[in-house]
């Protein structure tokens, strides 16, 4: 039977293959593949981000969220407030220690994770559950841990002597049946939570630049009888510098923007020792309803994210060639 | 109106701001939204509700006074918002506590608080709860005592008068009475600390709406009888007055697209103030006294509690309420600067500063004038509010 070709059947031909030779095309299909994430970016964050770049150079109010004129007055008034200096001060502060502390802690938890142990697997799902928690419920269950008077952690230090019980008991601590954790020491109990969130995390990912070390590598440390620390800290610390950067810029990320922990255990602290540019900004721009100033709060985030992004991002390119 | 389907959302108090915002921007969303504090920032996103408030005052009588002024601009002349009811702030006290220092109807006085309380913490090693803390009962509890000895934020022009000697005298007092009779937990104090300290016997005396006693009478009926209610304390200028506790206020925002139906909704809520006063257990009171009659009247709830109180006259105290309750923004009006200072925890901050010793009263006095100017210059500059008559 001999088979003829329509006008039509030749047009659908043609389409066909100009379809097949665009799916061929790595330009097109880059492009493609691209788009949902470019799309993403621009709708939820470029766009929310220049709308908060406009607003803090405005005087716009949560009631009249219009942009009549540009000026730098509202920057002026924040630069002015010492509320704002105290939380900008916060943010780095808080970061940089919990950051610094949770590099090592999660090096260490690591490390003995890397290690065979009966129940391994179990104490990698604890280790993990704070990461899968939802952060409002962390922080809810850190504030009834931190409690003035209910404190599980004020009871075992009054079991073993050293918070002082009502009456009759001087503690090695204080004398007071209670450590009044976030009226007293609220900076060191926020960033101790901070840390508590932020490990897991951490943990995960330098295990997995753990693993990726060859074992030949470790070997050959081993025959030529290198000591833990010295194999730690030329030959691991080394391999696993980009990860290590990785785990920090995420940590940065996720703690200097961070409100919910300050929101639901101290909304900044009666003296702001824990107020945040983040908590800050809520409370100025929603709360108080000073939608530019909230703004102008929260821009001041960026340039110090974008550059740690930078910096961080740059080192690990460099860590990466060699 | 008949054939008038109302559906309700209930959001978390903390996500109302936030999503009132959203839809403000968005120009789409609820018509009417329920605040627990006077939300006068929102004005011009709002209606103007003066046709409504009128219309109540025509149908339900004489209002009480609070609630107009929680809810009137005098600079704009508007109403931004429609208040139906709103919670008296009384004293919380443990009854056995006091009687045991010789206070058996509990302190009248701020001076007595001082005296009785510090016997309490030294004698049965029980502190008291005034809150200074970022949250709404701190920034209550500390007005109560600014307003006791003469200080207010502003004058009834809305003008900042926070840095003055009455003011001074209050953070004096205060932190005699931090360092007398408190912990530092009163630095972490949070809505729930009110209720779960007093019910726990872990505090002598709070400034709190009728709650933690309800809470009480739920869990255990000794611990409720032993809970005693006060009228606000007189301060060295004889001056007991507190702050509503909280005060739902409703607004229509301009994108409203049921404005007529949201406005008869308000006034059908009102007209049944009665179930709404009963049903909140007392815990609301109305905005017009002469709809719920039974609440007051000799022999009626507040005389012979119906949800069990022992003595059944507890809640007696509350009967001059209206008398002793204000708004926050005291003498003035609750301003959009108020607002804002409210927010932002600025007497609270102000009051804790002086307790732990940071500055000295005249310092801390200062440092929150420093911090209200440039608040009130905005909103002024706004045209929300007035100042400087």
């Amino acid at each position: 039977m001999v088979t003829t070709s329509t006008p039509l059947t030749r047009s659908m031909q043609r389409r066909q293959s100009r379809m097949l030779k665009l799916l061929d095309s790595e330009r097109f299909l880059a492009s493609a593949m691209l788009l949902p994430a470019v799309a993403y970016i621009v709708l939820l964050v470029g766009i929310p981000l220049v709308t908060a770049i406009l607003f803090s150079f405005s005087d716009a109010t949560m009631a009249s969220p219009e942009i009549d004129g540009l000026n730098f007055d509202t920057f002026i008034t924040v630069l002015n407030d010492p509320v704002f200096r105290r939380s900008l001060g916060n943010s780095i502060g808080f970061t940089v220690i919990s950051q610094a502390s949770m590099v090592v802690l999660g090096n260490v938890l690591a490390l003995a994770l890397m290690k065979n142990f009966p129940g391994k697997w179990f104490v990698r799902l604890l280790i993990l559950l704070p990461w899968a928690t939802p952060i409002a419920i962390g922080a809810i269950g850190w504030l009834w841990i931190y409690d003035s008077v209910y404190s599980p952690i004020d009871w075992i230090f009054r079991q073993v002597g050293l918070l002082g019980i009502q009456g009759d008991h001087v503690g090695l601590i204080s004398r007071a049946p209670n450590m009044y954790w976030l009226g007293q020491y609220g900076p060191f109990s926020v960033i101790l939570v901070q840390i508590w969130r932020m490990l897991p995390m951490s943990t995960v990912i330098l295990m997995a630049g753990l693993s990726s070390i060859p074992q030949d590598v470790k070997d050959a440390a081993e025959v030529d009888g290198v000591g833990f620390w010295r194999t730690y800290f030329q030959v691991t610390v080394p391999l696993i510098r980009p990860i290590i950067l990785v785990a920090f810029l995420f940590g940065v990320i996720f703690t200097f923007t961070d409100m919910t922990i300050i929101h639901v255990l101290t909304r900044g602290g009666s003296d702001n020792s824990t107020q945040v540019l983040a908590s800050y900004a809520y409370y100025k721009g929603i709360d108080g309803g000073n939608l530019s100033q909230g703004a102008a709060i929260a821009v001041f985030m960026l340039p110090v994210l974008l550059g740690l992004a930078m910096i961080l991002l740059r080192i690990a390119r460099r860590s990466e060639v060699r | 109106m008949v054939g008038v389907n109302v559906s309700v959302d209930h959001v978390n108090l903390a996500d109302i701001p936030g999503s009132a915002a959203a839809e403000i921007a968005a120009g789409e969303g609820h018509d009417l939204i329920e605040y627990l504090s006077p939300p006068s920032h929102l004005a011009p996103a709002v209606m103007d509700l003066t046709d409504v408030n009128e219309e109540a005052d025509r149908r339900f009588g004489t209002r009480v006074e609070l609630t107009r002024r929680s809810t009137y601009n005098p600079t704009t002349n508007k109403y931004f918002g429609y208040c139906h009811s709103w919670v008296p702030d009384p004293a919380n006290y443990r009854r056995s506590m006091w009687a045991s220092v010789g206070y058996e109807n509990g302190p009248a006085t701020w001076a007595d608080l001082l005296e009785g309380g510090t016997r309490i913490r030294n004698e049965q090693g029980i502190q008291m709860g005034l809150g200074m803390s970022n949250e709404l009962d701190s920034n209550l509890a500390v007005r109560a005592v600014l307003w006791a000895f003469g200080g207010t934020e502003q004058d009834e022009n809305e003008n900042i008068t926070i840095n003055s000697p009455e003011t001074i005298a209050a953070l004096e007092y205060m932190k005699n009475l931090y360092d007398s009779c408190m912990t530092p937990e009163v630095f972490s104090w949070t809505a729930a600390s009110n209720n779960q300290l007093l019910v726990a016997g872990q505090a002598s005396y709070i400034l709190n709406s009728i709650s933690a006693y309800r809470t009480a009478a739920e869990i255990d009926y000794n611990i409720a009888d032993d809970i005693g209610f006060g009228s606000p304390l007189l301060g060295p200028t004889g001056i007991g007055v507190v702050s509503e506790h909280v005060i739902p206020i409703y607004i229509i925002p301009n994108h409203a697209r049921n404005p007529d139906a949201a406005k008869e909704f308000l006034l059908h809520l009102t007209a049944n103030s009665d179930s709404l006063v009963f049903n909140s257990k007392l815990y609301n009171f109305p905005t017009y006294f002469d709809l719920v009659p039974e609440l007051t009247r000799d022999g009626g709830w507040l005389d012979l509690d119906p949800f069990g109180g022992r003595p059944v006259d507890k809640l007696a105290v509350l009967r001059n309420a209206p008398e002793w309750s204000t708004v926050i923004g005291h003498p003035g009006p609750a301003n959009p600067a108020i607002g804002e200072v409210f927010n932002t925890f600025i007497l609270p901050q102000m009051f804790a500063a002086v307790a732990r010793g940071e500055m000295t009263p005249d310092q801390a006095a200062a440092d929150a004038e420093a911090k209200m100017i440039p608040i009130f210059e905005r909103w002024k500059a706004e045209g929300l509010m007035g100042g400087g008559a």
